[in-house]
């Protein structure tokens, strides 16, 4: 926010929130990047400071201390989940606790990796923090999926809305089906066909990848660019005002998928978060009680 | 044929009907609008089917390639009469009875409209909610499945012991094992790995740590670090407290049961001088700096078995007396004596290597020294090749040399011709001359030889024992007189020592292990001056000036890392078992 910010004269005398969309991961000037940042350093000073006798390792007074910091951070970490769900009652500090969620994951990388003294094998242990690197790379994807997709959804829906997009194919449809009466059965059933089954949505790798390898529309274009040739004159107008309308249709299509591709890449990285979140709380009690437990 | 065709259209309940009567040779039904009775739907071909009397029957005979469905049955053409239903495309006709001057009767409804596009399009599956498997079945099973496995399954396997001992199992792991070796901690030591599934083995109760006894089982019979009476002070109290786990941890990797730091040792030897007085060792604060010089132990008096510990390097130089005369220089003279025989000698030849190539075994004289130094005091011309003496045997000395004239007298030696005893006048006054003594006595004549071989060889100073060894009188002196008071006969039992005791040690540096093994590349004469050594007195093990030349501090760069370890050993097997256990008992 440059110091002439128009908006801030008005509501910063108010001491209300600037209107202006201010970015979760530039919340209160980067405050919790400069926190993260923070904690990370302390965690290398505690790493270097202790030497003890034959190697760095979790169970120093050094890898206690950064195991513990770890796993609180992961249980208030994990609880983020729950408290994203009241919301309504936080009064706007919604964002704030994101971007805390946010930077303190990530800072929890260096501190579990300092926790671990660089010894890894075949183990609960390391299930534990292959599932926590896991679960923070999933979280690193959502968060440039939320900085860079809304834009691209933006630029890609040129000014329609979602409801807009559908009903302008519905009356395609519609005009579709008017046009294709007189032509021959060939033809009318390829239009029928294209109209009857419009290709969105389905299952998630369709939805993701955006790719409709049976679609109705492309094969209704490239069915009639096949039997141009051997049409009759009779029908020229209306074959070429279909051809016409299901351009049309399939630019519409893809941007109608694209966008559908756009925001569920933006919903599945959730599915890989939220199930390896839980599975790394598992692990995370194996690997706390078995540290005890075998003492 | 006329035929009356009524369109009806459904709205809710009511339903709207609008007839027309057509007459025609055949009524065509289809999409076109040629047709007698237009379908307009896309879903209908241009001109589906036809309807025709055939000798007072209808029949209904698709037009296009696909058939129709008549009564649900799927047929090209066919007979109907009132009642049957037709269905093509989303259009049901439905044949009627035909009122007063109608050939046919018939209805035709539309049963499945097209149907709100933007409803069925708003209905895609969009979003990946309820298409994708549910993020919270997947969030319980995977914590599920984790905690079964990994936190339950060891748990169960260790309280109900489905893992049997390492003593009784196979080596094979089987699925409870696989399941505890979810808990493996880290790296096991190379030799622990044989009972790495076994983890009650070390581990014998849940919570606590591994106790002592966990390890002597085994290793029961590790040395103490302080000999039991040794004045110590409070440390002995110390180390009785110290657990195995405390030095000792396991799960660091292949080598890491043994910690390396120096640290470790010297957070109690950097201080010992104040701590345990009594004990005698020096502070060490690091290695090389602030390491004590080295201290040899030395005999200080061979014949009372007194041991001294004398600094090395120091000036002038400490002193050994093991108790007899050697001159390395003597011995290591370049090209030997050839005059006598003997070839040039080296190191190897006199310092023979134990078992264990760590250090040397001691030098004898039946090993090392007889082959050239034989104690012969006449010359061998008897039968039996016997003018020697015995080495180490005092006693035995006269026994030989006494027994070897008495064989030499009664092969004749002792009987030399007497001169015949002349008359001869003597003058007054004189007295007259002694009576001639008769034939020589052979017992005198043993010991008269006896006495002047022990004197005169054996015994004397610089011949004899007196080459190497020093007497018992002052100054080093043989007390011959021990053996010749009496008449010397064989059967004298006294035990008489002339020679003072002799101590040769083989470690002079009994509190560290400098292996010779490792050292093998070097000469002998890079670290001990033999070559100019002339006395025994000398102490020829060099100080740690020389051991510096190479080694480094434990983290050293440019000279061999060494730690405390590299040269000292903590459990020392020479002070007995560290603990009084059953192991150690064996």
């Amino acid at each position: 926010m440059s110091l002439s910010d128009p908006l801030a004269a008005v509501s910063g005398a108010s001491g209300a929130r600037s209107s202006r969309h201010e970015s979760f991961l530039a919340y209160g000037g980067f405050r919790y990047l400069k926190l993260a940042a923070a904690t990370a350093v302390l965690s290398l000073v505690i790493y270097l400071v202790d030497r003890p006798y034959g190697g760095r390792y979790g169970g120093s007074w050094a890898g206690y201390v950064l195991g513990t910091a770890g796993a609180l951070l992961i249980l208030w970490l994990t609880w983020f989940g729950y408290r994203k769900r009241t919301y309504a009652e936080d009064h706007g500090r919604l964002a704030a606790r994101l971007s805390a969620h946010v930077y303190l994951g990530l800072s929890l990388i260096v501190i579990a990796t300092l926790h671990t003294g660089f010894h890894f094998g075949w183990n609960v242990h390391t299930l534990a923090y292959a599932l926590m690197c896991v679960v923070i790379a999933s979280g690193t994807f959502g968060v440039w999926c939320y900085a860079r997709y809304p834009r691209l959804m933006t630029e890609n829906r040129s000014n329609q809305t979602m409801q807009q997009m559908l009903s302008r194919i519905a009356s395609l449809n519609d005009e579709l089906r008017g046009r294709a009466m007189p032509l021959d059965d060939a033809t009318a059933g390829l239009i029928g066909r294209a109209v009857e089954a419009t290709g969105i949505g389905g299952s998630v790798w369709r939805q993701i990848s955006g790719r409709y390898p049976g679609c109705t529309t492309a094969a209704a274009i490239a069915g009639m660019d096949a039997s141009s040739a051997a049409a009759g004159p009779e029908h020229e107008e209306d074959r070429r005002q279909i051809r016409v309308l299901l351009d049309e249709k399939a630019n519409l299509l893809g941007r109608i998928r694209r966008d559908i591709s756009l925001k569920a890449m933006m919903e599945v990285w959730l599915y890989f978060h939220v199930p390896f979140s839980f599975a790394l709380l598992a692990a995370l009690l194996a690997h706390v009680v078995s540290v005890f437990f075998l003492w | 044929m006329e035929v009356e065709v009524t369109l009806l259209t459904r709205r809710g309940a009511a339903v709207m009907r609008r007839s027309q009567r057509i007459s025609a040779d055949r009524v065509l039904f289809g999409r076109g609008t040629n047709n007698d009775v237009p379908l307009p739907d896309i879903r209908v071909e241009l001109t589906a089917a036809m309807l025709s009397m055939r000798e007072h029957t209808l029949v209904i005979e698709t037009q296009s390639i696909s058939p129709l469905r008549v009564n649900g049955r799927s047929v090209p053409l066919s007979l109907v009469v009132p009642g049957d239903e037709i269905l093509i495309g989303p259009y049901r006709i439905l044949i009627a009875e035909p009122p007063e001057g109608c050939d046919a009767a018939l209805s035709v409804e539309l049963t499945q409209a097209a149907g709100d596009t933007l409803v069925a399009l708003s209905g895609a599956r969009i979003g990946l909610a309820g298409v994708a498997i549910g993020r919270r079945s997947m969030s319980w099973s995977a914590f599920l499945i984790i905690a079964a496995v990994c936190l339950a399954g060891p748990i169960v396997v260790y309280a109900v012991g489905l893992v049997p001992s390492w003593r009784q199992a196979p080596s094979r792991p089987g699925i409870p094992g696989l399941v505890t070796l979810s808990w493996n901690a880290g790296q096991l030591s190379n030799p622990h790995r044989a009972f790495a599934i076994d983890c009650k083995a070390c581990h014998q109760a849940a919570f606590s740590a591994v106790p002592d006894i966990a390890c002597l089982a085994c290793h029961g019979g590790v040395g103490a670090h302080a000999e039991a009476h040794a004045d110590l002070g409070p440390m002995h109290e110390t180390l009785a407290g110290l657990r195995c786990t405390n030095c000792h941890e396991e799960h660091r990797g292949l080598e890491g049961l043994v910690l390396r730091e120096s640290a470790l040792c010297l957070d109690c030897h950097r201080d010992l001088a104040g701590t345990a007085p009594g004990s005698g060792v020096h502070d060490v604060t690091g290695f090389p700096r602030g390491h004590p010089q080295f201290r040899a132990t030395l005999v200080a008096d061979a014949a009372k078995d007194a041991f001294v510990r004398r600094e090395l390097g120091t000036d002038p130089p400490p002193r050994d007396r093991p108790g007899m005369h050697f001159s390395h220089a003597v011995h290591l003279v370049a090209g030997g004596y050839p005059t006598l025989g003997y070839k040039q000698l080296g190191c190897a030849d006199c310092h023979v290597p134990d078992s264990s190539r760590q250090g040397f075994l001691p030098v004898t004289y039946d090993g090392q020294c007889k082959s050239c130094h034989a104690l012969k005091f006449d010359r061998t011309d008897l039968p039996w090749p016997n003018a020697t003496v015995p080495h180490g045997d005092d006693s035995g000395i006269v026994a030989a040399v006494w027994n070897y004239y008495a064989g030499k007298a009664l092969q004749g030696a002792a009987s030399a011709p007497t001169p015949v005893p002349s008359v001869e006048r003597q003058g007054a006054g004189t007295p007259p001359p002694a009576a001639p003594s008769g034939p020589p006595n052979a017992e005198t004549w043993v010991r008269e030889h006896t006495e002047a071989a022990l004197r005169g060889v054996v015994l004397e100073p610089k011949r004899g024992c007196g080459y190497c060894h020093f007497g018992t009188g002052p100054n080093g002196a043989f007390e011959i007189d021990k053996f010749l008071p009496s008449p010397m006969a064989p059967t004298a039992t006294a035990r008489v020592q002339i020679v003072t005791p002799v101590i040769m040690e083989t470690r002079f540096l009994p509190n560290a292990r400098f292996d010779h093994a490792k050292h093998a590349t070097t000469a002998c004469a890079d670290c001990h001056a033999a070559q100019n050594s002339q006395s025994s007195g000398d102490v020829l093990i060099p100080g740690e000036a020389n051991c510096v030349r190479c080694h480094g501090a434990e983290n050293a760069a440019l000279k061999a890392q060494s730690a405390c370890i590299t040269c000292h050993v903590f459990h020392r097997p020479d002070f007995g078992p560290m603990r009084a256990t059953a192991a150690a008992a064996h």
